[in-house]
């Protein structure tokens, strides 16, 4: 009897130690949120190569991270440049050769969902639950919509999650206003008006640009036909698309398989053969400054483009640019004249999700990565890197306002707002629905505030949101994720400049052939799914 | 005993032993550059049996399953892919223009060059066709677009203002075509005039002296020595560019293409880049790869013995 409690009450003791020890290691890894051992992360950082800009791994912003992660976490942080334009191409480079970043973010979910097949991306689905008394500043910002979006539904793994799209902006269409005065015109509100003013452009080269008439561009496009011309295009989708079609038909996220796209295609062909359309758009490729000089100098009038395109990059962007060389009167202003068949301006914008942010297999700090995550979405940190140093990038004003500056220098900013450092969020958040509103207007330095508002406005006007259809991985969808777009982008460009006797041809070989790559087989499989899920 | 094996043994291989003894620094020369094809050429080997898998990004090449249909699921793949079709058709078309027009191009200059009289202007003339070697596609792409671009190109604007209609040179599938083997053929002919030109100097001066003797002009001595004299060096040029009938370089047509010649400029290496690299499909594009090389070593197979038939000396 005596032997048998000692016995027990040794494996007792031998079972508590264990267990305690056990705890001990876990809970001694991390001590207030800092790790006890310092550690180690490399994060990715877009590359904008915008002019002027500093140098994307290293400077005041990444000071700034780097040392409130060694300060909050004992992480040490170093930052791995990926160029913003080829940014899904160099990636994959990059994991092929298991050499990507610990924390890596991208646009592409079927690139990720591709190297998730192989084994080449973690789970990040047990790093986030079982952590998530660490990551109330992750939680707070993205709440479990975003968080869990990609869950599998099956099986539960969490390849990615989504940034927050704060700001749920995409389109505008901007034309120039100093050009309107000149030629005594009034801002086009239809589609008829918009081409009546592309003509009056280019029947005036003369008096509008003087001895550089044979420059002229009354419309300016590029080689991404759908994203350039967003709000032609999607004017031509009938009203009565349903949330299955926009789900089935939504993986090309130019809108290519909506209804009706094939008819705003049509009219970039006939605008095309009118000599509307800039004649070399389709000979440059991505990250190409050409078409950005031409708008700079003043040859354009007008373009499609991201809602605040001509106002972004301070002095050395389009806005600055004009003024400068062109004359004070000189802007652009967004104008809002594409209705639908029912009369609306509508426009189809995404949900509010934004980058993708994962972890590849390579990552040996999951934990130390999702402490990244949780210190950039802290409202305190994202504020800074979003608004900078105040007396420097931004001045409160009275009724506290930020109203942000341009610099040039040791501090600037290489993307609106420090995009590409808060990964989790793309908007300016100050934390109060109203300061966000008055500031984002006065957010473009050197702009004046009535551009960005109407700007603001228009873009996201009676709008029609995306939602979560979350039906696991679509298997049609491997490989296809560059392939697709590249046909995309190919065969509008042709059917753009086709003679107008060959359009409907050329269009249809094309979207035949877009059909037969691979598109086909994702829009039966998406039916499937989404019938088999919410129906 | 053990004295006695080894001195037979020395005398069995004295010859041998006193080649090596005499040029051994010759063969530990040679070390390096065996160690570099092993390492980079025959080493990667290994990894074409992805052509035959399913690739696995964190898995070697040795544990991947085998690919469906006895691992040829990516060369049927591959065979019903209208796109690489296109791009097997586009790659010949490029490259048997370019054997047919580029080939010949160097051949001539070296032998225009050859007849120059002032040192001084063949130096400049030499110096001047060699540069363009050096510049990389992606400047010459720059320059061409600066250059061709219809309305903002400065031939087209010359063509324009000489009342012709602009000519369609980089966003037309058949211009394109031309244009492709015309900046091929400025970027590399100078260079590629050198080797012939080394093996001119190897003929004897004394059968150009002699034949002017007999009275043979510059034409006739051109045609009846230089040519004879280095037409080995152009046989065997010639075996090496049919080697590449199939192959394609990447840079070129990557930089000169747009999405208006695209059906013009699509060429393997681009689809592998399309595919594979941008479109993560390693099987199909290895598969792809694979399929290029054995193509190209038969075209240099055929050509050696076709050379050798015909009395050539062939390269091997």
């Amino acid at each position: 009897m005596k032997r048998r409690f000692v016995l027990t009450s040794l494996l007792l003791v031998l079972v508590l130690t264990v267990c305690l020890s056990g705890l001990a290691a876990s809970k001694a890894e991390i001590v207030n949120g800092r790790f006890v051992k310092t550690r180690s992360i490399t994060v990715e950082i877009f590359d904008r190569g915008n002019p002027g800009g500093s140098k994307p791994e290293d400077n005041f912003y990444t000071d700034f991270i780097k040392k409130g992660m060694l300060r909050d976490h004992n992480v040490k942080v170093t930052f791995k440049p990926v160029p913003r334009w080829t940014e899904v191409e160099v990636l994959n480079n990059l994991l092929a050769a298991g050499d990507a970043p610990d924390v890596c973010v991208t646009y592409s979910y079927p690139t990720i969902q591709t190297y998730a097949n192989m084994g080449g991306v973690l789970d990040m689905a047990p790093y986030l639950d079982g952590n998530k008394e660490l990551l109330a500043g992750l939680w707070d910002l993205l709440g479990d919509s975003n968080i869990y979006w990609n869950r599998d539904p099956e099986k539960g793994t969490i390849w990615a999650i989504e940034a927050l799209l704060f700001q749920n902006k995409r389109i505008n269409t901007f034309v120039r206003e100093d050009w309107l005065k000149k030629l005594g015109l009034k801002e086009p509100k239809t589609l008829a008006e918009f081409e009546n003013m592309l003509r009056a452009f280019r029947d005036n080269a003369q008096l509008l640009l003087g001895k550089d008439a044979d420059k002229m561009v009354p419309y300016s496009t590029s080689f991404d036909v759908g994203w350039r011309n967003d709000h032609l295009l999607i004017s031509f989708v009938p009203e009565s698309i349903t949330e299955k079609e926009r789900y089935v038909y939504g993986f090309d996220d130019r809108r290519l398989l909506f209804p009706g796209y094939k008819n705003g295609v049509k009219k970039l062909n006939e605008w095309y053969n009118e000599g509307l359309i800039w004649k070399n758009f389709a000979l440059y490729a991505a990250g190409d400054k050409t078409e950005d000089n031409m708008i700079k100098a003043g040859y354009v009038g007008a373009f499609m483009h991201n809602w605040d395109y001509p106002y972004r990059d301070g002095q050395e962007g389009i806005h600055a640019n004009l003024q400068k060389l062109v004359g004070p009167d000189a802007a652009y202003i967004a104008v809002e004249c594409f209705q639908n068949n029912a009369g609306i301006y509508r426009k189809y914008l995404s949900a509010p999700i934004d980058r993708k942010v994962f972890f590849p297999s390579t990552n040996k700090e999951p934990l130390a990565s999702v402490l990244y995550l949780n210190w950039i979405s802290k409202l305190e940190n994202r504020k800074f890197l979003q608004i900078g140093e105040k007396g420097v990038t931004h001045e409160v004003l009275a009724d506290g306002t930020i109203q942000t500056k341009a610099v040039t220098g040791a501090k600037i900013m290489n993307s609106p707002n420090n995009i590409d450092y808060t990964i989790t969020i793309n908007g300016l958040d100050l934390g109060d629905t109203d300061l966000n509103v008055k500031s984002v207007a006065l957010g473009y330095g050197g702009v004046d505030k009535r551009f960005i508002e109407k700007a603001y406005k228009i873009t996201s006007n009676e709008a029609r949101y995306g939602k979560n259809y979350n039906v696991g991985q679509i298997y049609a969808e491997e490989g296809m994720g560059a392939v697709l777009p590249e046909k995309r982008n190919n065969f509008l460009i042709q059917s753009v400049v086709a003679k107008p006797a060959d359009f409907n041809s050329v269009f249809d070989r094309g979207l035949q052939d877009y059909l037969n790559t691979g598109g086909q087989a994702i829009i039966d499989e998406r039916r499937v799914k989404y019938e088999q899920f919410y129906e | 005993m053990q004295t006695a094996v080894a001195s037979s043994f020395m005398e069995k291989h004295q010859k041998t032993i006193k080649y090596l003894k005499k040029y051994w620094t010759l063969y530990l020369m040679l070390l390096l550059p065996i160690a570099y094809f092993i390492i980079f050429k025959y080493i990667p080997m290994t990894y074409i049996q992805i052509a035959f898998k399913k690739y696995s990004i964190v898995q070697s090449p040795w544990q991947m399953p085998w690919a469906d249909n006895n691992g040829m699921e990516y060369f049927i793949k591959a065979f019903s892919n209208r796109d690489f079709i296109y791009a097997l058709r586009n790659t010949l078309w490029l490259n048997v223009l370019d054997l047919v027009v580029g080939f010949p191009a160097p051949i001539i200059l070296a032998l225009l060059l050859n007849e120059l009289t002032f040192k001084r202007f063949k130096r400049f003339t030499q110096t001047v066709v060699y540069m363009p070697h050096f510049l990389s596609w992606i400047i010459i792409s720059g320059m061409a677009l600066k250059l061709l671009a219809p309305g903002t190109g400065l031939v087209n604007i010359v063509i324009e203002r000489l009342g012709f209609a602009s000519v369609p040179f980089l966003n037309d599938p058949t211009h394109w075509r031309w244009t492709y083997v015309f900046l091929g053929i400025w970027k590399s002919v100078g260079w590629n005039t050198n080797m012939l030109r080394a093996f001119r100097a190897n003929i004897d001066p004394q059968l150009y002296e002699a034949a002017a003797m007999d009275g043979a002009g510059r034409w006739r001595s051109m045609w009846h020595i230089t040519l004879p004299g280095i037409r080995s060096t152009i046989i065997t040029l010639l075996i090496l560019s049919l080697g590449h009938i199939l192959g394609s370089e990447f840079d070129r047509p990557y930089s000169l293409t747009n999405a208006l010649v695209i059906s013009a400029s699509n060429v393997i290496s681009t689809f592998i880049y399309t595919n594979g690299i941008r479109g993560l499909q390693f099987s199909l594009t290895t598969a792809v790869g694979l399929f290029q090389s054995v193509i190209c070593v038969i075209f240099l197979f055929a050509a050696n013995a076709l050379a050798k038939k015909f009395g050539e000396r062939g390269i091997w």
